[in-house]
């Protein structure tokens, strides 16, 4: 089935001069607030909800090439080639890049209209989402991303190697995607769990390319081409399977083995980098829910727990690929929620980046049911989170209780946001085979 | 009969063999400081030769202190306990130049042989407690360890009472191995030191009747120059005088004679060393010897072995003190900042000779859970504002690693004459986990103080001796208040942490696994049709009860269904 390329050419230049505008717009923003106030660098990459201990600026500009520091190598070699006269310009400029960089990545997801149509399914709902140049806007003045660009954390490379690893799946180039996300594996553990929903990605692209060129080549005996083209599939995408994963193995050791050299020729930086994330030794408050939690936990149960907790955010990754293999684009998309909710040390950079992917998916924002209760629940977070940290820690009126609580509220905030998309979606996917459903109540069972 | 006599002289005979050698010396040195203060410090040294040491024949070197040494092979100790705080512009630089005196609370640091055959080096290892109050149950063991265990000597004079009410008191243990130009003639010397500040008007205060009581108008120093309305009160006079005492009041007990004062070679030595101007009248009870010198105003006394002693410093007569020494440098150390997130240090080194530069080795150990920012440290003269990277020499600085090891700052200053030096740096609190916190939490954490070796200088100043050996003076412990959590709540946050997960994990789930349906497709619990049965037995149950007056209205529903 050929995909339909889009819209005519006239609103495509559009939406292309409409998405160089908001590149404009959003960069000249980002100068603005970098330079009429110089101290929201100092105080954002300060705040516990932009900059955790892992990827916070101050413990990378601090802290030498020493053991102690939780940061990748490489980053911090990027880093230390930044000249000091300059540094506070030079590393404006940088995350504005990384931002524009990010934003263009989205651009081509949404270009591809993956989120629509994908190899094994069509939504029924085609047509009603936005217009491309609208992704950029959502993920550029999403005020968590641009509170993290100011804040200037290293979590933003992650996000950024992700992004660009979702976009050269969707554009058919498979083995870029593993190597963006090994560099995204290399920087923090986690993009590790979206090797699956990727090959699976890069598959059906490949797939479909595939069967694009060979009905524009040639059209005669497209039945006996699709017959034999099925026997392959199965085993072909075991053979992808395994080719990819050992793409992403060798870029992943590839980079492993470069920052083993410039340590100096020591793997104690894995202990370290990879150590952090993993054992959570490091407490510091954050948006996420494991850092009172370890705080209050008695010793004896460390390690289940953390076991648990590992477990638990690994446990996604297998079902939502089984269930939603028509998708995958929509499993990395919820991954990507997950980590923003679960993982050791979030930040609202990831919240950010999972919100502005959402808009991808407008097609089915009419089938949510709980979007008012969610986006004010986020609200009401991100009002008293500061606030109440700012009562215990700095003002020694309240308690952590207050700021715990604060964490449980965004938390259960972006879980119905979660939970709900993931409705949304099935439903659409189930409207397929049953269009006489729209518009009408449903059950689960 | 025979066989025990036998015994006994084969006993002696093997005594006389193998005695232990080493003596044994005391000293009590009261120094009299501005007027409330009196310094009083009590130093017992024991040594013996290395040869009986090692075949542990203890005398003066007791016992269990030996066997702990030779256990865990440390060839030198030394342990300080102190509490208070030595107020250097009133009372001059420390005793013994600082090298007896440790920081806050217990230190401790020893050079240990290694663990292994093959390797001879020795490590240093430096441990503080500044957390640990120092009180009577470390006193007694202390005194133990002397030879007349605190019964006799001027060992019998520390008291628990007197010595924890002082302004400073600080106790030093040292044992070192000191060996003599040919190597056979090694020895081990344990030097005990107690050292104390006293302040004369409380000590005074009866034991029995410890409550601080307002003075008789007689005895009250009057400012005659600013009258006061009443009579039994007067503005204080700005003149020192000092107060009379005796080794009773101010200690609590005579001393009970003298510990081994005599020598092998028979010569008794002095105990007491009394440092006032040689105008002062003192008087001493007969059986004491007293021995003046004119050129320096220091008095010895040497009691009687078996008589308490007790000595009176008068009032009377002219009222001149001794000069203190001035410190080498004055130095205080704090933290700066506000809340539990991060904050700095900021410590004020000054130098107050007028002629010479000073150089010294400033040593900071700081917990894990304090995270300094080397590269926030900026030292600067208060007299200038901008930072001056000239004034810090060298610097060796080793990260800590958390749950580890702490952060270990050294720096090489030289401080110009006359001047005061600030040096800051900033610091990230950690917060911990909830075994770690100390039960009363929220009073915070001990930091250990700053160690400043006062480098030895060659040439003299007008004000200030040249300086053979290095002096020591240490700043003040900090007090580092953390983030604490709540601490009633583990179970609260196990539940509802989990709570939250489940929610996630249970409807994430649910979508995965359950298909959808219509809702009228489905058998079972159905809330349309329940709605529907619930409301037709409300109509049952209404006209059943409220009888026929309705009935009209029943028939009009029925109608109309």
């Amino acid at each position: 089935m050929a995909p339909d390329r889009g819209p005519p050419s006239s609103s495509h230049s559009n939406n292309t001069k409409n998405t160089y505008l908001v590149y404009a717009a959003a960069a000249l923003l980002r100068l603005f607030l970098f330079g009429a106030f110089p101290g929201a660098g100092a105080l954002l990459e300060g705040r516990v909800e932009v900059g955790s201990c892992v990827c916070g600026f101050k413990a990378r500009t601090g802290k030498a090439k020493t053991t102690s520091t939780p940061q990748a190598p490489l980053l911090l070699a990027l880093f230390s080639l930044i000249p000091t006269p300059h540094f506070h310009l030079i590393t404006a400029l940088l995350y504005i890049t990384l931002d524009l960089l990010a934003a263009h990545a989205l651009v081509r997801i949404a270009e591809s209209h993956q989120a629509e149509r994908t190899r094994l399914f069509k939504s029924p709902r085609t047509g009603e989402g936005w217009d491309s140049w609208i992704i950029p806007a959502a993920y550029l003045f999403n005020p968590f991303i641009i509170a993290t660009c100011i804040g200037r954390p290293t979590s933003v490379f992650t996000s950024l190697a992700i992004l660009w690893s979702v976009a050269h799946a969707v554009g058919d180039k498979p083995m870029s995607a593993m190597v963006g996300l090994g560099v995204a594996t290399y920087l923090s553990m986690y993009p590790a769990l979206l090797v699956g929903p990727m090959v699976l990605l890069g598959y059906d692209r490949q797939e479909e390319e595939k069967a694009r060129i060979g009905a524009s080549g040639k059209r005669g005996d497209e039945a006996e081409a699709a017959e034999g083209n099925e026997k392959e599939a199965s085993s072909s995408i075991w053979l992808f399977a395994a080719k990819h994963t050992a793409v992403f193995t060798a870029g992943l050791a590839w980079l492993l083995y470069i920052s083993y050299i410039l340590t100096g020729g020591s793997w104690e930086f894995i202990s370290s980098t990879y150590g952090v994330q993993l054992l959570v030794p490091d407490l510091t408050p954050n948006v996420g829910l494991w850092w009172y939690f370890f705080i209050e936990m008695f010793d004896s149960f460390r390690e289940f727990f953390l076991g648990v907790f590992w477990l638990h955010l690994g446990g996604y990754v297998g079902g939502l690929c089984i269930r939603l293999r028509k998708q995958p684009l929509f499993v990395v998309v919820t991954m990507m929620g997950i980590f923003a909710i679960f993982k050791p040390y979030p930040t609202i950079g990831d919240t950010g980046l999972w919100l502005s992917m959402l808009p991808l998916y407008r097609h089915v924002f009419g089938l949510m049911r709980y979007t008012f209760f969610a986006v004010s629940a986020l609200l009401y977070a991100c009002l008293l989170g500061p606030a109440f940290y700012h009562l215990w820690v700095y003002a020694g009126s309240g308690n952590a209780n207050f700021f715990y609580a604060i964490t449980l509220v965004w938390s259960l905030g972006l879980v119905l946001i979660l939970a709900d998309s993931l409705f949304a979606v099935l439903r659409d996917e189930w409207e397929v085979e049953r269009p006489e459903m729209r518009g009408k109540e449903i059950r689960q069972i | 009969m025979l066989p025990f006599l036998f015994t006994l002289s084969l006993c002696c005979l093997f005594n006389a063999l193998i005695q232990a050698d080493g003596h044994y010396r005391e000293r009590l040195d009261l120094t009299p400081l501005t007027p409330p203060s009196l310094l009083a410090s009590f130093q017992f040294w024991g040594n013996s030769s290395l040869k009986s040491y090692e075949q542990q024949h203890f005398r003066y070197i007791p016992r269990s202190l030996g066997q702990s040494l030779q256990h865990s092979r440390t060839e030198e100790l030394h342990l300080r306990f102190s509490s208070g705080r030595w107020d250097d512009e009133g009372w001059g630089a420390k005793p013994h130049q600082g090298r007896k005196e440790g920081g806050t609370g217990v230190e401790i640091w020893a050079w240990v042989k290694a663990e292994s055959e093959a390797d001879s080096s020795l490590y240093l290892l430096h441990g503080m407690l500044p957390r640990e109050v120092v009180c009577t149950e470390n006193l007694t063991p202390f005194l133990k360890l002397l030879p007349c265990k605190g019964n006799a000597g001027i060992a019998s004079l520390l008291d628990g009472h007197k010595l924890f009410d002082a302004s400073w008191q600080s106790m030093a243990i040292d044992v070192k191995s000191v060996c003599s130009k040919d190597e056979d003639l090694c020895s081990i010397e344990m030097e005990q030191t107690v050292d104390m500040v006293l302040d004369i008007e409380r000590s005074k205060r009866p034991r029995h009747d410890p409550i601080p009581r307002p003075a008789h108008k007689e005895s009250l120093l009057c400012d005659e120059t600013k009258p006061y309305g009443t009579d039994d009160a007067c503005f204080p006079s700005e003149e020192r005088r000092g107060q009379s005492w005796t080794l009773a009041e101010i200690f609590g007990q005579p001393m009970q004679g003298s510990c081994l004062a005599e020598d092998q070679s028979g010569r008794v030595h002095e105990s007491l060393y009394l440092h006032v101007p040689p105008e002062r009248e003192t008087i001493k009870p007969e059986h004491a010897v007293e021995s003046k010198s004119e050129s320096t105003s220091v008095r010895t006394y040497t009691p009687n072995a078996t008589e308490p002693f007790d000595m009176v410093l008068s009032h009377l007569g002219p009222q001149t003190f001794n000069s203190h020494e001035l410190p080498a440098l004055f130095a205080s150390r704090s933290i700066t900042g506000h809340g539990q997130e991060r904050g700095g240090i900021q410590t004020l080194l000054t130098n107050p000779s007028l002629t010479t530069t000073i150089e010294f080795v400033y040593f900071e150990n700081l917990p894990w859970f304090m995270k300094p920012y080397l590269h926030t440290l900026r030292s600067r003269l208060s007299a200038s504002s901008t930072s001056d990277p000239e004034l810090i020499k060298d610097t060796i600085y080793r990260p800590a690693l958390d749950r580890v090891r702490g952060t270990q700052l050294e720096l090489a200053i030289s401080v110009p004459a006359n001047s005061t030096m600030i040096l800051t740096y900033d610091f990230d609190k950690a917060i911990l986990r909830y075994t770690e916190y100390p039960p009363d939490a929220n009073r915070g954490f001990d930091v250990g103080p700053a160690v400043i070796k006062i480098l030895p200088t060659t040439s003299g100043s007008r004000d200030q001796q040249p300086q053979q050996q290095p002096s020591y003076i240490r700043t003040t412990s900090l007090l580092l208040p953390l983030p604490t959590p709540d601490f009633s709540m583990p179970y609260n946050v196990i539940i509802l942490t989990s709570t939250v997960m489940a929610l996630a994990f249970g409807s994430i789930f649910n979508l995965l696994v359950r298909r959808f349906v219509g809702a009228d497709e489905v058998e079972g619990w159905d809330f349309s049709y329940a709605r529907v049965r619930i409301g037709g037995w409300v109509l049952t149950l209404r006209d059943k009860y409220l009888g026929i007056g309705f009935g009209i209205g029943i028939e009009k529903e029925k109608k109309e269904q």
